[in-house]
């Protein structure tokens, strides 16, 4: 096998950061018309995570995570508008319920395609106010999490751990007590590097998962558990490490990280814990 | 990226399976067991031997040395065949993987005919003097010295856990030409044999057993060493270390993969460590392949390093507790006997655990990983 990616992956990885960072304070309609004119909501699972890399790296406030891998496995199209899926047999927690134009069940009659307005999903009040996850509330749902949602997770949640990781690197560099800046200490060394060398693991088998789905290889169920599990595991390093390297400027509203933490943490809770992912994988 | 295996890698990994099949020794005749790492019994010196000439002991070499000029793809693919048929490379590995492979990269023509090729032939042994009572992690700091006076060097000093030394027949021992320079431009390398006068070794038991010999205390008084043992230019001793360390440590993931996929087997359960296990030797198996890609940072070896020692010693340390009390008995089996591989990796529990530190604390400890990784990666400052 080949783990690297080709001149064309590489591509779309810079096109993606560059597009992203230049992008960061449109308003949030602009975004997603952005994404949709670039064609990133049509991308093959690969070339997805490589997307989704980059939007968890940004904390992206639109719905495009629901719609590439929550509606679109299920519904196997793209939805008008925006769209998520529920598939949890429960619809407790679904990611953008609330403001998704189409809406797919996974039923005991197959899946159905609702619209989103007439569900009227009700938004549930949440520790981060950036995140959109709504309860939906229909008879007969079965479970069944498509493979291509928790890589999208897992890969989103690489992303703002990486984040995440620059942000405190970038404040332990710079922050000064007894004269030197505070990375240059042993302890505040080994911490970003846990946190450096969690995020390489997750982000593989992440990357394994997005390719045993783009060439529905027989291992993807249990890739994409890997993923999921190894991206929760990374979300705890770097959510404990980069906090605390982070000192009392992490504890408050006014700055970056506390956006980050949120969201990683937010993915490792949804569509099942790395410990939940962990047992499912032993039996 | 792509799953489909390279056909030419897998040719070469089939055509060795074959010559395996064909040529690996019965285990009736592998009944006598390496007792250190520069031991190596009769019928391994023979089996190395028919590996070398059949150009599958070191295949990224040419024939010449052992090899078959092998991409690193099928180097990766010959280690593998290697490992999952439990099969160790060589019973002399640091005289194979760090001493031969060194001296074939800075030896002279010379130093390659009259030391290289007898150790890839099995019919000398070797050992690596590098760390000294004083410089471990830091191993610039070495102090044992050596001073050319006409066509000698002289050399005085000690060395320590220089593994197999007493069954070792020459030494690549790392030593201080000039004093004055900057720490890391005054090293120098030299062949020294062990039977040289003024040369003491004295082997010293592992927590394994008082008579588990591998670690060597090796003592130079006066030792006199042949300008032409000199390996690579005077005062550049610290660029050979790095190529040295850098030959062993490049693949040494294939290893700790295999210890993994062998505990894997061994303590089969259905724990969640279990679960973590099968993720960290699969993530390392990507990230090894991974950095076979071009422009790769040389550094993420210590991702590979850090990641691989660290995870099979979590998951050594679970299987042992999962054990409770029954995990004490000792002398006992815990894997399947494999002929042509150590039984230390099949040791009792307690054992296979307090082994594990060798891998976090040997060529470069955990804490010296964290380190590169933060300052050479991370950026962090010094």
């Amino acid at each position: 096998m080949e783990f690297e990616f080709d001149d064309e992956q590489r591509l779309l990885q810079r096109v993606v950061r560059e597009t992203v960072t230049k992008s960061r304070a449109l308003p949030e309609k602009q975004l997603w018309d952005t994404y949709l004119e670039l064609g990133w909501l049509d991308a093959p699972p690969l070339e997805l995570a490589i997307v989704l890399e980059e939007l968890g790296y940004a904390a992206d406030p639109t719905p495009f995570l629901a719609t590439a891998t929550w509606f679109a496995p299920l519904a196997g199209r793209l939805p008008r508008g925006s769209g998520t899926g529920v598939f949890d047999g429960e619809g407790k927690f679904v990611l953008d319920a609330d403001r998704a134009d189409e809406i797919a069940l996974l039923t005991s009659e197959g899946v159905v395609v609702r619209d989103g307005k007439e569900l009227a999903a009700e938004r549930l009040s949440v520790f981060d106010p950036t995140l959109h996850v709504a309860r939906v509330d229909v008879p007969d749902l079965v479970a069944g999490v498509p493979d291509l949602a928790l890589m999208g997770l897992a890969v989103s949640m690489v992303g703002s751990c990486r984040r995440i990781l620059d942000l405190v690197v970038a404040h332990v560099k710079q922050r000064h007590q007894f004269g030197v800046p505070i990375g240059s200490f042993q302890a505040v060394k080994h911490k970003a590097a846990d946190m450096y060398v969690a995020i390489e693991r997750a982000k593989v088998l992440a990357y394994f998962s997005a390719l045993t789905i783009a060439e529905d290889d027989p291992r993807r169920g249990r890739a994409a558990r890997m993923a999921k599990a190894a991206a929760g595991d990374c979300q705890r390093v770097c959510f404990q490490n980069g906090f605390q390297l982070f000192g009392a400027m992490g504890y408050t509203w006014e700055n970056e990280l506390q956006i980050h933490l949120k969201r990683a943490k937010a993915g490792d809770l949804l569509l099942g814990t790395a410990s939940e992912h962990r047992k499912a994988l032993l039996v | 990226m792509r799953l489909a295996p390279d056909p030419e890698v897998e040719k070469f990994r089939a055509d060795f399976s074959a010559f395996l099949d064909a040529h690996l020794p019965a285990p009736e005749e592998a009944t006598v067991r390496s007792k250190s790492s520069a031991d190596i019994p009769d019928w391994a010196r023979r089996w190395q031997r028919k590996l070398f000439d059949a150009g599958w002991l070191l295949p990224a070499q040419p024939p010449e040395y052992g090899g078959r000029n092998a991409t690193l793809p099928q180097v990766v693919a010959h280690l593998e065949e290697l490992s999952r048929r439990r099969i160790y490379h060589s019973f002399n590995p640091q005289g194979l993987n760090i001493i031969a492979a060194s001296l074939l990269t800075f030896g002279t023509e010379e130093q390659k005919r009259e030391w290289a090729v007898p150790l890839l032939r099995a019919e000398i042994t070797a050992s690596l003097g590098m760390s000294e009572p004083g410089a471990g992690s830091d191993l610039a700091g070495l102090r044992t010295r050596a001073v050319l006076e006409g066509d000698h060097f002289i050399v005085n000093g000690q060395k320590v856990w220089t593994s197999g030394a007493h069954d070792a027949d020459v030494l690549l021992t790392f030593v201080r030409t000039d004093p004055e320079a900057p720490k890391h431009k005054g090293i120098s390398v030299l062949l020294i044999p062990t039977e040289s006068e003024g040369l003491v070794r004295r082997p010293f038991g592992s927590i394994a057993a008082p008579d588990d010999f591998d670690f060597n205390e090796v003592f130079f008084t006066d030792v006199h060493v042949p300008k032409e043992n000199l390996v690579g230019p005077l005062n550049e001793g610290w660029r050979v270390a790095n190529g040295s360390l850098g030959h062993e440590r490049t693949l040494l993931w294939v290893h700790y993969a295999e210890r993994m996929d062998a505990l894997i087997q061994d303590a089969a359960c259905d724990e969640e460590w279990h679960a973590t296990l099968q993720m960290d030797v699969q993530a390392l198996r990507l990230l090894g392949y991974r950095l076979l890609g071009p422009d790769r940072n040389p550094v993420e070896i210590s991702v590979l390093k850090l990641l691989g020692s660290e995870a099979a010693q979590s998951a050594e340390l679970h299987a042992l507790e999962q054990h409770g009390a029954e995990a004490l008995l000792h002398p006992v089996q815990t894997g399947p006997y494999t002929h042509m591989n150590l039984e230390t990796f099949n040791a009792s529990w307690f054992e296979r655990y307090a082994r594990s530190f060798g891998g976090t604390i040997a060529g470069g400890t955990s804490e010296i990983q964290r380190n590169i990784i933060a300052e050479r990666i991370l950026g962090l400052p010094r």
